[in-house]
């Protein structure tokens, strides 16, 4: 592995400049195509907001940036997976062609969203502080932020590693990208995206065991990814359960550290399957 | 390896996985898990090729003879099955039709990739800019996006990059009959001054004019296996007369 690292090091430009490339094609080389590709979360957001607001009766204040924490690293994960499931067979023509570090191609799809991704989490503070100035009550940021390089760099090593596995899978069985575009959808209702982590522990629907529910749902990394986002970029809120409130949960570093380590496991894996498979992707049947 | 040599093959041998249950998907894998018959195909069988620096080597042959799978493996495409590759510089192979453009990129921006692809720098890239978009005679179309292009044009942009590049070792599989006639011209003008600045030329070529114009030996593969090499003139004349069946 070492020394496949160090020929990809050796072809880092070749990286950045692919990166470049997914970048300027996605925004149509204008500022406004950045703007112009926030625009589907945004309305998700919206819509999401209004049906809580109104149609579920749930008046948590802010709710829409209780959302945005969440859901914009599941948007991430979500194109990360679904561009890199795709990346070596669209450029299996220049893939028979020229030689490069095959994993150069899952790797630029996941920098170009990864990239995507800190520009929207700009955007996300820019609409904390609008909110802050209309209502200073609710108050915009707390120390906690500071954590969030750590969650950052797990969610990248979970999203390239498992970018890396599923690529090369796709490569040999292209419908591999349909399974995994449904699992990400199932992953959706599976993560504390549109309602709060919390809710799973008090909810009255899990016959009692509700601890064990909890402890089994987060571990799935990308529930625990997007409960964490929420805990570090928003401040806390008591969380309505049916009639009754309960107060937020603190951040739960045992749970945060066994996704810590799974997603160091997927990345470390996922590179040596690649590794294993990537000499083949020109010979496929 | 001694410094004259630019390529040595050795015993090299490749072998793929005949595959008979078409589309590639998980669903045709488990369909045809059980039936599943694995049968290999030998494309290359011990062949053995040493290439001196400045020379100029035409490999011919039949088709499915092999040529571009030698060419693939010389440019780390495939891995061997078994036996050695040993290359002294750098490797850069002509790509046809400007595969990896991007349509909705410009000619500049596609340069700029294609060239790092290649092995040049950013800087490196930009710097040969004027001269490479000069040899395409491109000026007017560079900045338009090249789903705008004709396939000629593709190909000139292609070419031009690939020339640009300063391999040690330009790898060429049937890509020169492509731009029109005077591009074509001007290709094997550049091929011939590459050549004498002391670069390495391996190509393969289904037109026997351009392979005795400009190799200095020639190849023939033949079912995987080398069966003829020398003087240009002899093995053409040997593998033209070859009047059996391909059995591909
Ligand atoms: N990925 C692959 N899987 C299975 N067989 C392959 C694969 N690639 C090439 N082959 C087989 O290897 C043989 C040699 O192919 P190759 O492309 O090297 O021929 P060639 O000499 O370049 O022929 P042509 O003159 O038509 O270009 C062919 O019989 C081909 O079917
Ligand atoms: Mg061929």
């Amino acid at each position: 592995m070492k020394a496949e690292l160090k020929e990809l090091w050796r072809f880092r430009e070749l990286l950045f400049a692919m990166v470049e490339r997914e970048l300027r094609i996605r925004y149509k080389n204008s500022a406004l195509g950045f703007f112009w590709s926030l625009l589907n979360p945004l309305i998700t957001v919206l819509v999401m907001t209004v049906v809580f607001k109104y149609v579920m009766n749930n008046d948590t204040p802010n709710f829409s940036a209780y959302i945005l924490a969440a859901y914009l690293p599941y948007l991430f994960f979500q194109l990360t997976l679904l561009d890199a499931s795709q990346s070596v067979l669209v450029a299996l023509p220049v893939v028979k062609k020229v030689y490069f570090p095959r994993e150069i191609l899952p790797l630029a799809s996941v920098f170009s969203n990864f990239i995507h991704f800190l520009l929207a989490i700009l955007v996300f503070f820019a609409y904390l502080l609008v909110v802050y100035l209309l209502d200073p009550r609710i108050s915009p940021f707390s120390w906690t932020i500071l954590l969030l390089p750590a969650l950052l760099l797990i969610n990248f090593a979970l999203a390239a590693g498992l970018s890396l596995i599923v690529s090369a899978l796709n490569t040999f069985y292209e419908d591999v990208k349909y399974i995994v575009s449904v699992l990400l959808y199932l992953l959706f209702f599976l993560s504390p995206i549109m309602y709060f982590s919390e809710t799973v522990l008090y909810s009255g629907g899990l016959g009692g065991r509700n601890q064990l529910i909890y402890f089994l749902y987060h571990l799935n990394p990308v529930a625990m990814l997007c409960t964490a986002y929420r805990k570090v970029l928003v401040p806390p809120q008591p969380v309505q359960v049916g009639e009754n409130f309960y107060p937020a949960l603190p951040l739960d570093w045992g749970l945060l550290g066994i996704t810590a380590a799974m997603s160091l496991a997927a990345l470390i894996g996922g590179y040596a399957m690649f590794n294993r498979m990537k000499w083949r992707f020109v010979e496929r049947p | 390896m001694a410094n004259d040599i630019a390529l040595s093959v050795d015993g090299l041998r490749k072998q793929f996985l005949l595959s008979h249950s078409g589309a590639a998907s998980l669903k045709t894998a488990l369909l045809w898990w059980r039936r599943r018959k694995l049968e290999h195909f030998v494309a290359l069988d011990g062949v053995n090729l040493q290439v001196g620096r400045g020379e100029c080597v035409a490999l011919v042959g039949r088709n499915g003879a092999g040529k571009s799978t030698l060419l693939s493996l010389i440019s780390r495409i495939y891995r061997p099955t078994s036996g050695s590759i040993a290359v002294n510089g750098r490797i850069a192979p002509l790509l046809e039709l400007g595969a990896g453009f991007h349509p909705d990129l410009t000619g500049v921006e596609n340069v700029v990739f294609n060239g790092i692809i290649l092995g040049l720098t950013r800087k490196q890239v930009q710097a040969r800019m004027a001269d490479i978009v000069r040899f395409a005679e491109l000026e007017h179309h560079i900045d338009s996006p090249v789903r705008t292009y004709s396939s000629g044009m593709l190909a000139r942009l292609g070419f031009a990059v690939a020339v640009h590049v300063d391999a040690d070792i330009l790898i060429v599989d049937e890509v020169l009959a492509v731009g029109d006639f005077a591009f074509e011209q001007k290709c094997y003008a550049r091929i011939e001054d590459f050549r004498r600045s002391g670069g390495t030329i391996l190509f393969v070529s289904h037109n026997m004019e351009s392979v005795r114009q400009i190799a200095d030996r020639c190849v023939w593969l033949r079912g995987g296996k080398v069966e003829m090499e020398g003087a240009p003139e002899s093995v053409i004349t040997a593998y033209q007369g070859d009047r059996s069946e391909v059995d591909l």
